[in-house]
């Protein structure tokens, strides 16, 4: 009876292990952005954890990933079934914090309530239309745990046009070819890009044409490009089957410089998988880190190297892995700093966030959206880069990280 | 751009020809509707995937593996599913579609999604006609749909096992009395009909990738063509795919691409409005199932 009473005491007074900190991550696991992201995320958490992790009033608490596969990516998955996804995360797993969150936008912009309703700050890092920050801006009160820490329409709008007009500037073509998803963050990117930029520099825009997710035969649309003589085509896609538009122009001989968009062309595993196909083409990365790290930027090379290391193979998806790192840091830095799990102290704090990463430095608008730019000491960065005709690839935009000017491809003549 | 239009045109229209003639196959001698096709043909391109990058087979080693192996995943599907369902119309789709959903969601859920995931081009090189710049693959998609439009023929006209094929068809009791055993036939023409998926994977996947939504779309494509021709017609499926491909061409290039997956689905609309048994779907005359 003694002995079973001082076990019981000495049970009772062992120090309970603090509960760890949830951080949900619903989203498409299966496609590449989706499945990267979830990775990164968990070797955030692991390197927090490692050193004890999140201090939170007077305790230091680990961080645990609850993820769950919203499939919202996948085509004709109906946005409710997304949202159905995430309410479960939250309910079941009660996290702290989301980050990665919905792929398509429409799935993020109608995730934007549920978010709210329930309180959970969510660090969105892949889908991109400014819908959810005029939201914000409208309502700034009730949408304040929704956070964009990736690249959005505007800002690729923004490096787009900049890459446009250094082709322009550099090889005098002004005639161009867009083709694009037919999805919201596509479709207000190309015709953003066409506004702000094509119409006002007096570029032709020969043709705007919009392809729906899954097509896999451009040939068409080469030709067209081809016979009203497009110097430039402009592609923006995000779903695995638009490689093959790059294999096709090559195969076509379609004299037109290729330089837009295009996220199977991010990773280093382009150049096997497309047959060697893709020399000359310009792609866009939508964060300095994801798939492409630049030795200008130190901490993209760590962060590069550190995941090949631990899954043997280097990041591929051109949009995701990088802030989906950086929102674990940016979550757990607020947590700290708010000494609480109080959503809205967390919102508070990551509001105020302004740290340098591995996409440069870190801080938010008034909607919420990372700031971008071109220099990574003022704002977060994207890259430009351009496929070499021997496998390799060189950043060519914007200037301060830029390895060297863009090449036309062979058989191809500059306008000046 | 015109010419260019007709040849691509005409291209497109082997490709369908080829995702359909497997579906048409099986539908024209067992009546299965297989709505497991689109799975076949997916199933058959990640097999020769898989036995090409990661077991490092030689191309045509992997694809002669992985078409075998589909046709027998057909036969088994055929043995422990269809087999207790056949003759109820109904059932064989559902029983059918939700094997097919089963296969494309099972490699969804094993992460095989993705742009790597694709075949390597059999013949690496372009040749110019007219003003159009066209590749070998595509030709090669166009000489193996022809080959095997007369390969079929010549099959079920000159071999024991295509006579059986076409005496099922024409009229299964009859057969039986003839020593056909029914259920071979129909498990045999459902294994051929998803080896001929296979095969039409292997040739049309190198000029895209592989993706599990692909099966779907590959479903879809093969029942349009099957339905506008007329189920069971083979000369009806040549003459939908010259239909379909060269208005999906036309519509890319006249109209907007935009347009161009919806080009299909509508052609169904109207030939189920005006001629709900197809263009050449007369199903009760042997000549037209075959």
């Amino acid at each position: 009876m003694i002995a079973a009473v001082a076990v019981i005491l000495l049970v009772a007074e062992q120090p309970q292990a603090a509960e760890p900190i949830i951080i949900g991550v619903p989203t498409s696991l299966g496609f590449l952005e989706g499945k990267e992201s979830h990775k990164v995320v968990q070797m955030a958490v692991s390197e927090i954890n490692a050193k004890g992790g999140v201090a939170v009033g007077g305790q230091k608490r680990i961080l645990e990933v609850s993820s769950m596969d919203i499939r919202d990516a996948a085509p004709g998955v109906p946005v409710p079934e997304a949202l159905l996804g995430i309410e479960k995360n939250i309910l079941e797993k009660k996290p702290v914090g989301i980050v990665v969150g919905p792929f398509r936008s429409e799935a993020l912009v109608a995730a934007m309530d549920l978010i709210a309703k329930y309180k959970t700050p969510l660090i969105g890092t892949i889908a991109m239309t400014p819908a959810s920050e005029a939201k914000v801006k409208e309502d700034p009160e009730k949408y304040k745990y929704v956070f964009r820490n990736c690249l959005n329409a505007i800002y690729l709008v923004k490096y787009l046009s900049g890459t446009m007009e250094a082709i322009n500037k550099e090889f005098g073509f002004n005639k161009v070819y867009i083709m694009h998803q037919d999805v919201a963050w596509a479709r207000a990117t190309a015709d953003g890009v066409k506004k702000s930029y094509f119409e006002k520099a007096g570029w032709e825009v020969l043709e705007q044409e919009a392809y729906p997710t899954g097509t896999s035969d451009f040939s068409s649309a080469l030709m067209k490009a081809r016979s009203k003589g497009a110097q430039v085509i402009m592609p923006i896609f995000d779903m695995p089957q638009s490689g093959t538009l790059v294999k096709q122009w090559k195969s076509m001989n379609v004299p037109a410089l290729m330089a837009g968009f295009i996220s199977p062309l991010a990773g280093t595993d382009a150049w096997k998988s497309f047959d060697s196909k893709i020399g000359g083409a310009v792609n866009c990365v939508f964060e300095m880190g994801s798939a492409i790290a630049s030795d200008k930027l130190p901490k993209s090379v760590a962060f590069y190297n550190t995941y090949t290391k631990i899954y043997g193979k280097e990041l591929q998806a051109g949009h995701g892995p990088a802030p989906a790192y950086e929102s674990v840091y940016i979550l757990a830095e607020a947590i700290e700093r708010a000494g609480s799990l109080d959503p809205d102290a967390i919102s508070a704090q990551i509001k105020k966030t302004d740290r340098m990463g591995i996409m440069g430095r870190i801080r938010f608008d008034e909607g919420n959206q990372v700031i971008y730019g071109f220099d990574p000491k003022e704002t977060a960065v994207a890259a430009v880069f351009q496929w070499t005709e021997d496998g390799k690839r060189r950043i060519v935009f914007p200037e301060s990280l830029a390895d060297s000017k863009i090449q036309l491809p062979k058989g191809l003549k500059s306008a000046k | 751009m015109f010419l260019g239009t007709i040849i691509y045109g005409l291209l497109n229209s082997a490709v369908l020809a080829l995702m359909a003639i497997g579906f048409n196959l099986t539908f024209g001698i067992s009546g299965v509707a297989n709505f497991a096709y689109g799975a076949m043909y997916i199933f058959c391109a990640y097999l020769s995937w898989t036995l090409f990058n990661l077991l490092d087979l030689p191309y045509w080693l992997a694809v002669s593996v992985s078409i075998p192996c589909t046709m027998l995943l057909g036969a088994l599907m055929y043995r422990l599913v269809l087999l207790r369902v056949r003759g109820q119309a109904l059932s064989e789709v559902i029983a059918t579609f939700g094997i097919g959903l089963a296969i494309l969601e099972l490699f969804h859920y094993l992460g095989f999604v993705g742009f790597e995931y694709t075949l390597p081009v059999l013949i690496d090189d372009s040749i110019l006609i007219g003003d159009t710049m066209v590749d070998w693959q595509r030709l090669l998609v166009t000489g193996v749909a022809a080959l095997l439009v007369a390969g079929l023929w010549a099959f079920t006209h000159y071999t024991r096992t295509g006579l059986a094929f076409r005496g099922i068809a024409q009229d299964e009791r009859t057969a039986l009395t003839l020593g056909i055993e029914s259920d071979r036939i129909a498990m045999l023409s459902v294994s051929l009909g998803c080896g001929l998926a296979g095969l039409a994977a292997t040739v049309i996947i190198p000029l895209g990738s592989i993706s599990p939504s692909e099966g779907y779309e590959v479903l879809i494509k093969a029942l349009a063509v099957c339905i506008i021709g007329g189920l069971g017609s083979s000369g009806g499926v040549i003459v939908a795919s010259f239909l379909i491909g060269f208005a999906e061409r036309f519509t890319d290039t006249y109209i907007s691409s935009h347009w161009t997956m919806i080009v299909s689905l509508a052609a169904i609309l109207l030939v189920l409005g005006f001629k709900p048994s197809g263009l050449f779907g007369r199903q009760k005359e042997l000549e037209e199932r075959i």
